[in-house]
């Protein structure tokens, strides 16, 4: 299971759990409201959506059950497992202390 | 991982493993949805749905390949990857099914012969006896001439049992209390074990059914009680749950049913019991200064108490009871104290590890062959393995999959194996009965069947791993066979082992067999050929009283007399070879103006009383003098006929013939006798022993002692089954219930060589396999050598050498590592023969001839099997070989 960690992919495992974070949801739902809270900023293709989910649920951070959808079909629907809160946890923390520094690094002067 | 990712992951992971199906089809469903929601919106947003439906599946980048990737996500358990690497292996075998099939053979050919040999040694070497902590019983007793197996002298036994210092319990049994009748309706003879109160507890056994002996049914004149065993209980009760307290008449006496003892339940000195009986030792009546009954004692040693400790704790009450010993014999007697397992293997142990090392060395050369077919496969894999190395497998990965393979191979094999096991089992019982301790009982249990399988795996890893390691090398990418030079050198040290595995096997073999011929060819000092044994035994019971035995010989001997045609006819109450017989002191012998020896018993000395046809119905030559005629069995005659041996012990320098000699029994001091004749010596100890002195006396048919047991002899030149009808009828008309067992003299004599024969055959038959596997091993390995060099060959041809030459190259290349092989087999074989000592009877086990023998057919095998090979190296056509790549 080692996939080259570009940014990309390191935090999309972040911003899944953290969109699970708020609600149960399904796949197709999930790619939707990506687009909606980055703005269209974060465009991550349904290609690679799948992929992680599913690692997502092998590492035990999410899990999935069949549920019916409003329109009265039946979808797959992941919600966030303790496991995965703690590791949400640790993930946003990263990223603070890597936001942090980046933008240190970005507002030097030159002098 | 965290253990509590357990919690979430194993089902999961159970799903994938076990739910596949499912779980592709929830994967497929999962993406349907998305796709239609994603088709949805796109015609929401205003898209044709012709193009709405192209663009979805586009987004995602193809169904399947998303598909692919989530299930990578999953990732390929370990199992799956077993599955995998199984499948693949089981192709890569069925691709080449006469590699697999040589090997599986090879390989089932190795585990048969260990398994079998293991179900056979494993109840004399390894598995425990049925008694709970049967580490810590033991037998033990008095050490002495005259009888091979320790014993207890009963006032002795009583005298120790008040102060058992190293034993937690000791207990006994009377020996010879064997025959017993059960005597209602359905008579029926049965063996009985007189044994004392605390026997089974001591043991460690209990009744499955009703009770123990108590100290009270052991009293003198308690009323008499008796176990029976789970066999008789359910062949003549028919496993009837209310037995006890029945009661039943043995030996014309009533006897309450006690108890039942477990099916497993065998005594431990491996006899027979139908019933075991209270002994009622008349403690009051014994006697330290006229000891007359003997027991055989057993103990259970306390705990952390060893057996030498135990012997030593002994010490003092022998010193005690020496005693009472006459004093002549005091050097020949010694405290002995042996575990139970010592006293039931006996000689058995060396033999069973004799065969069970060789069984296992016929098991490594099996690994080492295949090991061997291996190594020629995998550089003819090399390009493949290359091929897998590139695309990213590791070596771990590399390592697994070659693994998986030989374990399968050795699965196969052995399966395979288990099978050969049954039938060589089968094959060893018929082949020698008596060959080995509990050879009857060995079975392929669970026990044996793991054994199986665990040797299985760890042949699987051993000629899996050589093979395993190989590093593939990058440029066989390019499709050139690169040399194995390296991995040459394992090849040819591993055939190198194998030879010298053989000739440790061989000469092994040759000595045991050297031996068996040489035991076979003994003079037996009596003729077997046409000769029926009958053997007779008069119940207690039923002939109390001395005069009532003596009617039933006399009128035996006037029938038999009246037979037609029967041939000679004698009687005797005792039997060579091996039977038990009467035997004395030779110090016990007075001769007239020979003075007594000081001390030592002189060793035993057999006699036995004989009609006058003994002589000739068992073709036994009297050297000089006369045998017995009729008129000796008058009473106020006393001849006596000695052996050659007794005569040269006796009268050194003088005539025997005419000399009186007379003897003491325990109880009686016999008559002086006049000898008479001189017998030819007879092996009666069995056949590698030495011929005990004996004498003989006239069966008189008068009150001269109780005869329990007697053997009718016939030579006779009729069919062996005509003798047997008619003697049977006669006995029949006397006694209608009189047990008789009838024998071929052939038979009894080559009851002697069952072990021996047993021990040759079954190294001989490994001996010969390890030398086929040897033939392999080096056939294989010239003929990869010559297919490897085919080029250079050619070339070596077009630059002028002939055929001979290189014949002569690939021969000597062979000729390097057989020398070396053998050189380092000959050295083993001269270790491994000083184990085999003590199975061997007159052949030296470092016999120079057998070593020079073993020698010869190794290196004639290796030249054969190195010659086909070499002779197609000379056949190359150099032309050919240089377009070879």
């Amino acid at each position: 299971m080692s996939r080259p960690a570009d940014l990309v992919q390191g935090t999309l495992d972040m911003l899944l759990l953290k969109i699970l974070a708020l609600e149960p949801l399904n796949g197709f739902a999930i790619s939707q409201r990506l687009g909606q809270v980055s703005g269209d900023v974060l465009q991550v293709s349904d290609g690679s959506l799948y992929p992680a989910l599913h690692k997502l649920e092998n590492e035990g951070w999410i899990k999935a059950e069949w549920r019916t959808t409003e329109n009265n079909r039946r979808a797959k629907f992941y919600s966030l497992t303790p496991l995965g809160r703690r590791q949400l946890e640790k993930e946003a923390r990263n990223w603070q202390r890597l936001a942090a520094a980046i933008s240190n690094v970005v507002k030097l002067e030159e002098t | 991982m965290r253990p509590a990712n357990w919690i979430y992951t194993l089902p999961l992971k159970l799903r994938s493993l076990f739910g596949r199906r499912q779980m592709d089809q929830e994967l497929d469903e999962e993406l349907r949805y998305h796709l239609e929601c994603k088709v949805a919106a796109y015609i929401a947003k205003g898209m044709e749905p012709k193009d709405a439906r192209r663009a979805a599946p586009i987004d995602l980048g193809g169904v399947e390949q998303t598909k692919e990737a989530c299930r990578d996500q999953r990732g390929l358990l370990f199992f799956d990857e077993i599955w995998q690497d199984l499948r693949y292996a089981s192709r890569m075998l069925a691709m080449k099914p006469g590699f697999a099939t040589i090997a599986m053979l090879t390989l089932a050919m190795g585990i048969g012969a260990t398994t079998a040999v293991f179900s056979v040694v494993d109840r004399v070497l390894f598995r425990s006896l049925p008694y709970p902590h049967d580490e810590r019983l033991v037998s033990f007793g008095v050490k002495a001439p005259f009888e091979s197996i320790e014993f207890m002298l009963a006032p002795e036994y009583v005298v120790l049992r008040a102060q058992p210092g190293p034993f937690e319990s000791m207990t006994s049994l009377t020996p010879g209390g064997a025959d017993c009748d059960i005597t209602e309706q359905n008579p029926v003879r049965l063996n009985c074990a007189l044994v004392e109160s605390n026997f089974l507890s001591t043991l460690g056994i209990y009744p499955i059914l009703g009770r123990d002996f108590t100290r009270e049914d052991d009293r003198p004149k308690a009323p008499r009680v008796a176990l029976l065993s789970y066999g008789l209980w359910q062949s003549r009760f028919a496993g009837d749950w209310k037995v006890t307290g029945k009661a039943i008449t043995v030996d014309g006496k009533p006897v309450e049913i006690i108890g039942v003892l477990p099916a497993s339940f065998e005594m431990p000195t491996l006899g027979a019991a139908d019933m075991l009986l209270p002994q009622a030792l008349d403690e009051a009546a014994l006697d330290r200064n006229h000891p007359q009954l003997v027991l055989r004692a057993f103990a259970r040693l306390q705990p952390s108490v060893s057996i030498a400790q135990a012997a030593a704790a002994l010490q003092p009450w022998f010193q005690d009871s020496l005693r009472f010993v006459p004093p002549q014999f005091r050097a020949e007697v010694s405290v002995k104290v042996r575990s139970l397992r010592d006293r039931q293997v006996e000689d058995s142990r060396v033999g069973a590890w004799v065969l069970f090392g060789a069984a296992i060395a016929v098991l490594l050369l099996a690994c080492t062959n295949v090991a061997n077919l291996l190594l020629v496969r995998a550089v003819s894999r090399q390009r493949e393995l290359a091929v897998r190395a590139a695309l990213g497998a590791s070596r771990a990965r590399l390592l697994r999959q070659a693994l998986t393979e030989s374990l399968l191979l050795a699965a196969l094999g052995g399966a395979a194996g288990c099978g050969l096991a049954y039938m060589l089992l089968r094959v060893f019982i018929s082949v020698a009965p008596q060959g080995m301790v509990r050879l009857q009982q060995a079975s392929l249990d669970v026990r044996v069947l793991g054994f199986c399988l665990v040797v299985s795996v760890i042949s699987g890893i051993l000629f899996g791993v050589a093979p395993a390691l190989a590093k593939p090398a990058p440029e066989s990418l390019a499709g050139k066979t690169v040399r194995a030079t390296t991995r040459g050198f394992l090849r040819h040290t591993l055939v190198a082992g194998q030879i010298a595995g053989s000739v440790i096997l061989l000469t092994g073999a040759g000595l045991l067999l050297r031996s068996l011929w040489k035991i076979q060819s003994v003079p037996m000092g009596l003729e077997t050929k046409h000769v029926v044994t009958a053997q007779i035994s008069l119940a207690a019971y039923r002939y109390p009283e001395m005069p009532q035995q003596i009617a039933f010989y006399r009128e035996l001997e006037a029938r038999l007399r009246r037979i037609p045609g029967i041939g000679v006819v004698a009687l005797s109450n005792s039997l060579p070879p091996s039977g038990s017989m009467q035997a004395t002191f030779f110090a016990s012998i007075e001769v007239p103006g020979r003075p007594r020896p000081a001390e030592g018993t002189g060793g035993m000395v057999g006699y036995r009383m004989v009609t006058p046809s003994y002589f000739q119905a068992l073709g036994i030559r009297i050297v000089r003098g006369r045998g017995f005629e009729e008129e000796d069995r008058r009473p106020v005659e006393n001849p006596v006929i000695v052996s050659e041996q007794l005569a040269a012990k006796l009268f050194p320098n003088q005539d025997p013939l005419g000399k009186s000699l007379r003897f003491t029994t325990l109880d009686s001091q016999g008559p002086w006798r006049t000898i008479v004749g001189i017998a030819a010596n007879v092996k009666n100890g069995g056949l590698t022993a030495d011929a005990d002195p004996e004498f003989y006396i006239p069966w008189k048919g008068d009150a001269e002692a109780y005869i329990g047991r007697g053997y009718v002899t016939f030579l006779s030149s009729l069919d062996p089954a005509t003798v047997v009808q008619w003697v049977r009828s006669e006995i029949t008309g006397i006694d209608p219930v009189m047990p008789v067992e009838f024998a071929t003299m052939d038979a009894r004599v080559g009851k002697l060589t069952q072990r021996p024969r047993f021990d040759a055959v079954l190294l001989s038959l490994f001996a010969g396999i390890g030398v086929v596997l040897a033939a392999l091993g080096i056939y294989g390995v010239v003929s990869f050598f010559v297919s490897q060099r085919t080029q250079e060959i050619g070339v070596r041809m077009a630059l002028g050498a002939t055929p001979t030459g290189i014949s002569r190259m690939v021969l000597a290349n062979v000729a390097r590592w057989t020398v070396g092989g053998v050189a380092v087999g000959l050295l083993g074989a001269w270790v491994c023969a000083r184990l085999l000592q003590s199975l061997l009877f007159e052949v030296r086990a470092h016999d120079p001839t057998l070593l020079g023998a073993a020698l010869v057919i190794l290196l004639a095998v290796a030249f054969l099997a190195a010659f086909i090979p070499a002779r197609k190296a000379a056949r190359v056509d150099p032309v050919v070989a240089l377009r070879y790549e």
